[in-house]
């Protein structure tokens, strides 16, 4: 092989390269500024979870650990309690009176979902947000009856 | 070996105990039959019908249940054929037609019997679509037990339990059909002491804990093995934790301590070990009038132990004194007492009923001895308040075996429903009912042809003629007791404690004799380590290993172990330390587990008094309120701990859990750090104080450092000789008796010794004179244990102020009527002690010229009115209607 041969050769990788990088720069970035901008997302996405209540506002978590069996790697706890029957927080006797989710453990698998005998725990299509420390990646359930303010938009499913 | 006889299940030949349940039989032989209200510890009913299986009656295959057939020669069953197979899957369809599927929410999700036996024998969808019946779902029998009568499945586990073993039939199965529920019987709701024991019982989830309710899901528990330390028993439970709370107690099986039942105390009341008000971390008192102010470990140990060993060496030994308490482990006993004498040098250590109780070290030999006998003798004891699992033992061996009850007690317990002989007696003249029952004995000529021989009679048959006893009711006891095969006298702290505790003690030992069961004739020891503590030596007068301390070899053996020099005087007893203190005679004490000033104003004064308070404890006591130093130690679930019960049965109670936020110690730890900071204050003590200081610089506590509880054991199975061999591991799960019976395979030496003997001579009971007789105090106390008093142990559970004990004096009638009270009325009670405000309540069971009030009412400390918690029985009281205003 003669050193010209190498040298033309390169030449015409380097152009076929910075052919690509010089057509995209026609073109509209894909890079999407989340949160301002709105992320397409597709509707069985599992992101943020969420506790849902009933039409009436009662709860509907009724406190049954189920998720917390079924998680894969312990990001849930919940600690249940009795109802007060004259103001009670759900159906029926039990409530949780602590349900916690550790995003950082989450794989966010679903599993709870599934294993959810009343459809409480839902993983909404929200993307969660990085935060500060460790502690504030723990939801309380508090924040998990709200539902997550996410700037999202649902792609259509092919 | 019992005789085998040949039983065919599905054309298999099986060899099998007579006479066996075919249930139990299957299992031989792995074959699990699915049961719901067959139950190896109740009668079998064949109500559920879920154990059907085939049979061949005269050539005919028909269905039968399994739980009430007893097997005997060439009979043949078909388990796994098909109508078999077909006629349990129907049952268990036909069972889930009305049991409402609310598993999730459910206590027994995830260890009911239900749900198990549907997934392996049921039909995997139900054909009934119609509307389930609806019945209640929230339902309480009792304070402390819920009732789902949805969930029931009426299998009848609960009704036969307390039939069975309480004798209280007080639930019931009401209506017909598919509308059959559980319920008890108008305003009587469930009240037997055991009655938690129908939760475990019961197969589906109709029953639930009320305190534990909605505090678990049995998958997320952590389950230790464990023992309760309510009483003396020593009943086998298992501690159930979840994030570091203990959040449920259930009973575990120990066929030889508590069957597998435990009383409602034990179950429900265990809040205080997770309660907010628990110590978390040592206090320190500035200067007396000062406030207590949160400290760390290093601090607090180190002015004990500085303020411990100037007290010693400055006043003497003498000035130093410490109190434990019949709760605390072996360790903690054992590490206290030699805390005292090692390094303090001084023999004040008690623990309250310690020294006061002349205590057999025997004990009960044996708890199954109870359900054998054919006559049971209380003297003193009321087993259904003090030991509720004893007292469904004897219960069991009253209705199965037809014992008969001889109940000496002051006031009518319960059990004297039973028959047999009650004779009641004034406290403090209890050797006037047992000389009567000696005399009574001495008129049998048998009596005089046997007793003839033993050492005394002559001396004894003489001076029981001439004195003026005779109970009435003393005769028909006397001659149940004479003519008994298996008689069994078991007698509590109350007659062995108080003024005449000795003459007490000989008068009931001289009845024993004279009617041929002083052998059979035990101590029931009251709290949960009262026996342990004692083997410890955790006494004034007694070494660990009951040594007297005047015991020269013995006590040179322990210097040889400890390292230290130890004192030869017998110390102070509890009471005494306490007027010691008030004299201004004790300077320092040490509370371990035990707080005087709770009981009453004159040891909250005898408190105030010393210059020095160290109090260990769970809670801020009223003992604590007072302390110089506070130190904070766990209970019996945070730590491993060894206990020994009233049969001489050492137990390990491990640790269950621990609270991270706590700074609490085990009190083995505490007195094993305390050691090792001695040595170095001694010497600053030395320099601080005085030259009067007898203390070597540098006197270093040798053989203080233990890894673990566990170490602690290993030096006490050295120390004490009846703990031979007694460690962690030869312990096991089932706890060992001492005197321990080695294994053949290790029986060089006997282990531990032979058991003390009762008493073989007849002795003339010496009765000291009554004081305080006369017009001012007309009335005689009457106290004792109840299951739920107020202490500081139950107080923690919110459900215990429901069931606990009233807070009352208890009257007869006759003489409310003279005194011209009514019931709940407010009244006062006084002695020349002190004196009490409690409601009047009217109660047959007293006897008449007697006042009842039980130990620990909330607020109302019964030792108020004792002149000396040594001195129980027999003080006299007046009573009198509150003034208004």
């Amino acid at each position: 092989m003669s050193g010209l041969g190498d040298v033309l050769q390169g030449a015409a990788q380097i152009a076929g390269a910075m052919g690509v990088t010089l057509k995209q720069l026609t073109k509209k970035p894909v890079t999407v500024e989340y949160p301002e901008e709105p992320i397409a997302v597709f509707p069985r996405y599992r992101g943020r979870h969420m506790l849902r209540k009933y039409d009436s506002g009662m709860e509907r978590c009724i406190g049954c650990c189920l998720c917390e069996a079924a998680c894969p790697t312990g990001a849930i706890f919940v600690d249940a309690a009795e109802n007060d029957p004259a103001n009670p927080h759900s159906p029926g006797e039990r409530y949780a009176k602590t349900y916690e989710v550790n995003l950082l453990r989450c794989v966010f698998c679903g599993d709870c979902e599934e294993a959810c005998p009343v459809e409480a725990i839902v993983l909404t299509q929200a993307i969660p947000m990085p935060e500060q420390n460790r502690r504030s990646f723990i939801l309380t359930k508090e924040q998990l009856l709200e539902a997550p303010d996410s700037n999202i938009a649902i792609r259509p499913e092919a | 070996m019992p005789d085998l006889v040949t039983i065919t299940i599905d054309d298999v030949e099986y060899q099998v105990p007579n006479g066996m349940l075919l249930t139990d039989a299957a299992k031989l032989a792995d074959i699990d039959i699915p049961v719901f209200c067959s139950h190896p510890k109740l009668d079998p009913l064949g109500a559920c019908r879920m154990c059907l299986v085939e049979q061949d009656v005269r050539g005919r295959w028909m269905i039968v249940t399994a739980c009430t057939i007893r097997v005997a020669e060439g009979l043949k069953f078909r388990y796994a054929s098909e109508a078999a197979v077909q006629a349990r899957e129907d049952t268990l369809e036909f069972i889930l037609i009305n049991h409402p599927l609310d598993c999730p929410i459910c206590d027994k999700g995830g260890e009911c019997p239900l749900q198990d036996q549907t997934l392996k024998h049921g039909p995997g969808a139900s054909e009934f679509q119609e509307i389930k019946t609806h019945k209640e779902k929230r339902y309480p029998i009792s304070d402390l037990i819920m009732l789902d009568q949805e969930r029931c499945i009426v299998c009848w586990r609960c009704i036969r339990y307390l039939e069975e073993w309480e004798d209280k039939p007080q639930l019931g199965l009401f209506n017909r059909g598919g509308e059959t529920v559980i319920d008890f019987f108008p305003e009587q709701p469930v009240d037997a002491k055991t009655s938690g024991n129908i939760i475990d019982l019961c197969p589906v989830g109709a029953l639930t804990n009320r305190v534990s309710r909605f505090r678990y899901r049995p998958w997320e528990l952590k389950r230790t093995k464990s023992i309760c330390t309510h009483c003396s028993q020593g009943c086998n439970v298992r501690l159930d934790a979840r994030i570091h709370q203990l959040r449920r107690v259930v009973a575990s099986e120990n066929m030889a301590v508590n069957d597998e039942w435990i009383c409602d105390k034990g179950r429900f009341m265990h809040a205080f070990v997770d309660a907010p008000e628990r110590l978390t971390t040592p206090m320190i008192r500035d200067h007396k009038g000062g406030e207590l102010r949160e400290a760390g470990w290093d601090e607090a140990l180190a002015l004990t132990a500085q303020r411990l060993a100037f007290t010693a060496d400055v006043q003497g030994p003498a000035a130093v004194g410490a109190i434990g308490s019949a709760k605390l482990s072996n360790e903690a006993a054992y590490l206290l007492q030699k805390l005292m004498r090692g390094l303090v040098g001084s023999n004040n250590v008690d623990h309250r009923g310690g020294a006061a109780v002349l205590a057999d070290p025997r004990g009960l030999s044996n708890m199954r001895d109870v359900e054998q006998a054919d006559v049971i003798v209380l003297a003193g004891v009321d087993p259904a308040e003090e030991q509720p699992v004893l007292a469904t033992f004897i219960r069991r061996a009253v209705r199965r075996r037809g014992a008969k009850l001889v109940i000496l007690h002051p006031r009518k317990i319960e059990d004297t429903r039973y028959p047999g002989a009650y004779a009641s007696y004034t406290p403090g003249e209890e050797t006037a009912l047992f000389d009567s029952l000696s005399k009574a004995l001495l008129k049998e000529k048998v009596v005089q042809e046997r007793a003839a021989k033993l050492p005394g009679y002559a001396e004894l048959a003489d001076w029981l003629h001439s004195a003026a006893v005779g109970d009435p009711a003393a005769a028909d006891a006397a001659r149940l007791v004479l003519n008994a095969k298996r008689p069994l006298v078991l007698y509590g702290p109350a007659v062995v404690s108080g003024r005449n505790a000795a003459a007490n003690r000989s008068s009931l030992m001289n009845f024993a004799l004279l009617a041929g069961c002083a052998e059979r004739t035990y101590y029931l020891a009251p709290e949960a380590n009262s026996v342990g503590v004692r083997d410890m030596g955790l006494l004034p007068a007694s070494l660990p290993g009951h040594a007297l301390v005047g015991d020269l070899p013995a006590r040179e053996r322990l210097e040889r172990l400890w390292g230290a020099k130890l004192p030869s005087d017998a110390g102070l007893a509890c009471d005494e330390m306490l007027s010691a203190a008030a004299a201004g005679k004790l300077r320092a004490l040490y509370l371990v587990g035990s707080d005087p000033a709770s009981q009453g104003p004159a040891g909250m004064a005898a408190l105030q008094k010393v210059d020095f308070l160290v109090v260990q404890d769970l809670f801020l006591t009223e003992s604590a309120k007072l302390a110089d130093v506070v130190l904070p130690a766990v209970s019996w679930a945070e730590t491993d701990g060894s206990f020994t019960n009233l049969e001489r049965r050492v137990q390990r109670a491990p640790k269950a859990l621990a609270n991270p936020h706590s700074q609490a110690a085990a009190d083995w730890l505490i007195f094993t750090e305390l050691a090792k900071v001695w040595p170095a204050v001694s010497g600053e003590a030395k320099t601080e104080a005085s030259r009067k200081s007898k203390r070597k610089i540098g006197d270093a506590p040798r053989l203080w450092s233990y890894a673990n509880a566990q170490a602690v054991l290993d030096e006490i199975s050295r120390a004490v000789s009846m703990y031979d061999k007694l460690t962690w591991a030869a312990l096991g799960d089932e706890g060992k008796q001492w005197p321990w019976e080695l294994p053949k395979a290790e029986a060089g030496r006997p282990a531990g010794g032979a058991l003390p003997t009762a008493p073989r001579r007849l002795v003339i009971p010496e009765r000291r004179s009554a004081s305080q007789v006369g017009a001012d105090f007309p009335y005689t106390l009457a106290t004792g244990r109840v299951l739920f008093d107020g202490g500081t142990l139950l107080r923690q559970t919110e459900v215990a102020g429901k069931v606990a004990a009233p807070v009352a004096v208890g009257i007869n009638p006759a003489d409310a009527a003279r005194e011209k009270l009514a019931e709940g009325q407010m009244a006062t009670v006084s002695s020349a002690s002190g004196q009490l405000t409690l409601a009047i309540h009217l109660d047959e069971a007293v006897r008449p010229g007697t006042l009842w009030i039980p130990y620990s009412l909330p607020g109302a400390p019964v030792e108020t009115l004792l002149t000396s918690a040594s001195d129980g029985a027999g003080v006299r009281v007046r009573i009198a209607s509150q003034k208004a205003g």
